[in-house]
């Protein structure tokens, strides 16, 4: 106990404290600026939060993002993993190279991202017009802002899934291609019932990760879009943001990201169920 | 081992439960026992600055600014240190700047938590109220009776950057408190191209929309206009009130506190269909997120007929190594001219610069300084070197004074624009309110809602805020 007792005080401090804190202030209309009293308001928040259209928007945009961006990660992310596994020379090094968006900050990333997207002097466009296609408004507009959105982040955390895909497609015992050859099974059907099932564990838990990271995504699109055109790449954690700190409604704030909390630990808890099963299975 | 797996599994919905239940009893009993108090001690309207400045320190210290990162905040420190050293030797001066987007979350998170590493924050004028209500800065109103010459001032450039209750536009309530004093003055100044449009700048709003379209139709390579349309800081916002002013309309009514059916009365759409369906036509394709830096980068590029931007910005347009369009100033300013801003139904101008207020909770030997800072700043001679070093003065005697007339060529502009000035609302709230109109404007600029709607939607939910409607979202 007198051995993991300051990793305990940490983790009271750091992490379960602020959590209590944040949901006894969500059943309040506390504000961390005015100076004004606080009183209890029960379970209004929630219901405000719950029933509000602007609310319902961010959601929705926040879906089509982590669907978005998880989809095309994970198909790309497999993909280079599968090809990778297939080389025996250079192995190391590309994997490496692949790497490298994934160890850089988030706030670069969508910084040298927002230049090369930028519609007059990017140098997307300017590849774009040497190849005799117009100009687009890549951050400006409802659809391609949130595209592109997906795209940086896809850019960024595709090798995240490469990774462990490839750590899953290295572990499928040899023998079992050597005797799917001997049966001369095709190379569909090696993929279809040997490679992809062995894999697809690893990867669903990859997904799960990714997911849950992209739902709480706020540094890309602050950088890149600041939630715009108007409010369309708005996503849930950017609008906390906006109402923790632009109106210090640290009540409504609270209860906000107690929501999106409780959103990520069941949709958690029946993805882990369904991979129980797909164990069991 | 299946037997204890499936164990294991119907355990799981018990532990979070569990944690559930501890989880509200100890919220529960943090309720019983007080918990948050609001985050003040009650002193909002803010502590009094007193009268006469205390017995400054003789030890070595540093008085520290919150800006936001541009280029007068290095001017600020440099003129300072140049300067004030001279009358205080063991004070060193330092501006802290943050980008333009955190300035007002770098500033009121401090003062949540009532604990800032700054001692004068500089301020929005729109920001004061929010400050004010809070507590979160000084009440200067015995200080400036006692050590500021007041009739120096245009009444309103004082009451804009110091007073609240906010002041009507162009007045001072001078039985309002004040809790600041002008740091910078500022408004927008229209950029023209004078080897493409002419010499002289279009006079009316309607003239000036023609003289873009024409010079845009016959320079295929360069865009008629270049303004501020980001939804970040008050970028669309700023240009959307600047054109309602322009075409007549008004953001609010102040005593009645109403927004809906005044901001978007007749004239107040006429000037959202002029911004949408005119002026954004004219604008480079994908401009619809630039600010400062991306208006001042089309000038200095030769991408722009007329352009508007803020006059403290503009410093780099006339500096040759930051343009293509001349070798030298001058060569630059045959090419470059700026006016006020065109006319219409009305004259008004958009009120921007900041002011200086000192924080609640700075220790008291630098509110001393700060004091002392304040009242040497805010005299005559100072403010004429403020304004040869690059600052926009408040006082009327330095707007006037050839140091700031000759120190740069848009300051003509600053000192005719004074007497036409109006500004947002200073409320508590602003912060909201500048969002809503902010990305509102933007969706308009950029298509994603339609001008009408977007100017209902600022209405009706600035109207929102303002009666405390929709739980703070």
């Amino acid at each position: 106990m007198a051995f993991i007792s300051p990793a305990l005080l940490l983790l009271l401090g750091m992490s379960v404290f602020p959590l209590l804190w944040a949901l006894y202030l969500s059943f309040t209309d506390y504000s961390a600026t005015r100076a004004t009293g606080t009183d209890f308001v029960g379970f209004d928040n929630y219901t405000t939060i719950l029933t509000s259209s602007e609310v319902h928007t961010r959601a929705l945009t926040t879906l089509v993002y982590v669907v978005g961006a998880v989809l095309l990660q994970t198909v790309l992310g497999f993909s280079i993993a599968y090809l990778i596994s297939r080389r025996t020379r250079g192995r190391g090094a590309l994997t490496t190279l692949f790497l490298v968006p994934m160890m850089l900050s988030p706030v670069v990333v969508g910084l040298f991202w927002k230049f090369m997207l930028d519609a007059q002097f990017g140098v997307i466009n300017s590849m774009l017009g040497s190849l005799g296609f117009g100009q687009v408004e890549w951050l400006t507009r409802q659809r391609t802002a949130l595209f592109s959105l997906i795209v940086v982040d896809t850019w960024q955390w595709t090798p995240f899934i490469m990774l462990i895909a490839l750590a899953g497609l290295t572990a499928v015992p040899a023998y079992l291609y050597e005797a799917a050859s001997i049966d001369r099974a095709s190379e569909w059907f090696r993929f279809r019932h040997i490679t992809l099932p062995m894999v697809w564990p690893l990867l669903l838990i990859a997904v799960m990760f990714r997911a849950i990271e992209a739902f709480r995504l706020f540094d890309l699109v602050y950088i890149l879009t600041s939630g715009g055109p108007g409010v369309s790449t708005e996503t849930l954690s950017f609008h906390v943001y906006k109402v923790a700190f632009l109106g210090f409604n640290t009540g409504t704030a609270s209860a906000y990201g107690i929501l999106m909390v409780l959103v990520v630990i069941v949709l958690a808890q029946l993805y882990l169920r369904y991979l129980n099963k797909l164990k069991e299975g | 081992m299946r037997y204890a797996m499936r164990v294991g599994r119907r355990s799981l919905p018990g532990r979070p439960l569990r944690l559930a239940t501890a989880a509200i009893v100890m919220a529960a009993a943090l309720a019983a026992c007080g918990g948050a108090d609001g985050g003040g001690d009650g002193e909002a309207g803010g502590t009094k600055a007193p009268a006469t400045i205390p017995e400054l320190s003789d030890e070595e210290q540093t008085l520290s600014f919150v800006w936001f990162e541009w280029p007068p905040a290095q001017a600020l420190e440099d003129f300072a240190n140049a300067e004030y050293t001279k009358e205080r030797p063991n004070v060193t001066v330092e501006v802290n700047t943050v980008p333009n987007a955190n300035w007002h979350d770098a500033m009121f998170t401090q003062f949540a938590a009532q604990q800032t590493d700054f001692d004068i924050a500089i301020l929005d004028s729109q920001h004061i109220g929010e400050a004010v209500t809070n507590g979160n800065i000084l009440d200067l109103t015995d200080f400036v009776n006692e050590n500021i010459d007041v009739d120096a001032y245009d009444p309103y450039l004082l009451a804009a950057y110091g007073q609240y209750p906010q002041a009507e536009t162009g007045q001072r309530d001078e039985n309002a408190s004040l809790y600041g004093l002008p740091l910078l003055g500022d408004t927008w100044t229209m950029i023209y191209r004078k080897d493409l449009i002419g010499d002289e700048p279009p006079e009316t709003w309607d003239e000036m929309i023609a003289a873009a379209q024409k010079c845009q139709d016959e320079n295929p390579s360069v865009s008629g206009l270049a303004f501020h349309q980001a939804n970040g800081s008050d970028a669309a916002a700023v240009t959307y009130n600047t054109v309602n002013g322009v075409y007549g309309g008004n953001l609010w009514d102040s005593a009645d506190k109403k927004i809906d059916g005044v901001i978007n009365d007749e004239a107040g759409q006429k000037a959202m269909d002029v911004l949408v369906n005119e002026m954004k036509p004219l604008t480079a394709r994908g401009s619809g997120n630039w600010f400062i830096d991306e208006v001042n980068a089309a000038v200095a590029q030769g991408k722009a007929c007329i352009a508007f931007q803020w006059i403290a910005a503009a410093g780099g347009l006339v500096d040759p190594a930051q343009s293509t369009l001349g070798t030298t100033e001058d060569e630059i300013l045959d090419k470059l001219g700026f006016a006020t801003l065109p006319t219409q139904e009305s004259d008004v101008v958009p009120l921007g610069g900041m002011g200086m207020h000192i924080s609640a909770y700075a220790p008291d030997d630098r509110q001393a300084e700060a004091l002392n800072f304040m009242r040497w700043f805010e005299q005559e001679d100072i403010q004429k070197k403020w304004a040869a070093a690059g600052g926009v003065p408040a006082r009327t005697d330095a707007i006037q004074s050839p140091e700031f007339l000759e120190a740069g060529p848009f300051n003509q502009v600053y000192a005719d624009s004074v007497a036409r000035m109006r500004d947002m609302w200073n409320v508590p709230e602003y912060a909201q309110l500048i969002d809503i109109e902010n990305t509102n404007v933007n969706a308009a600029l950029n298509g994603a809602k339609s001008p009408e709607d977007a100017l209902n939607d600022i209405a009706q939910q600035q109207q929102g805020v303002l009666d405390g409607d929709g739980g703070g979202l």
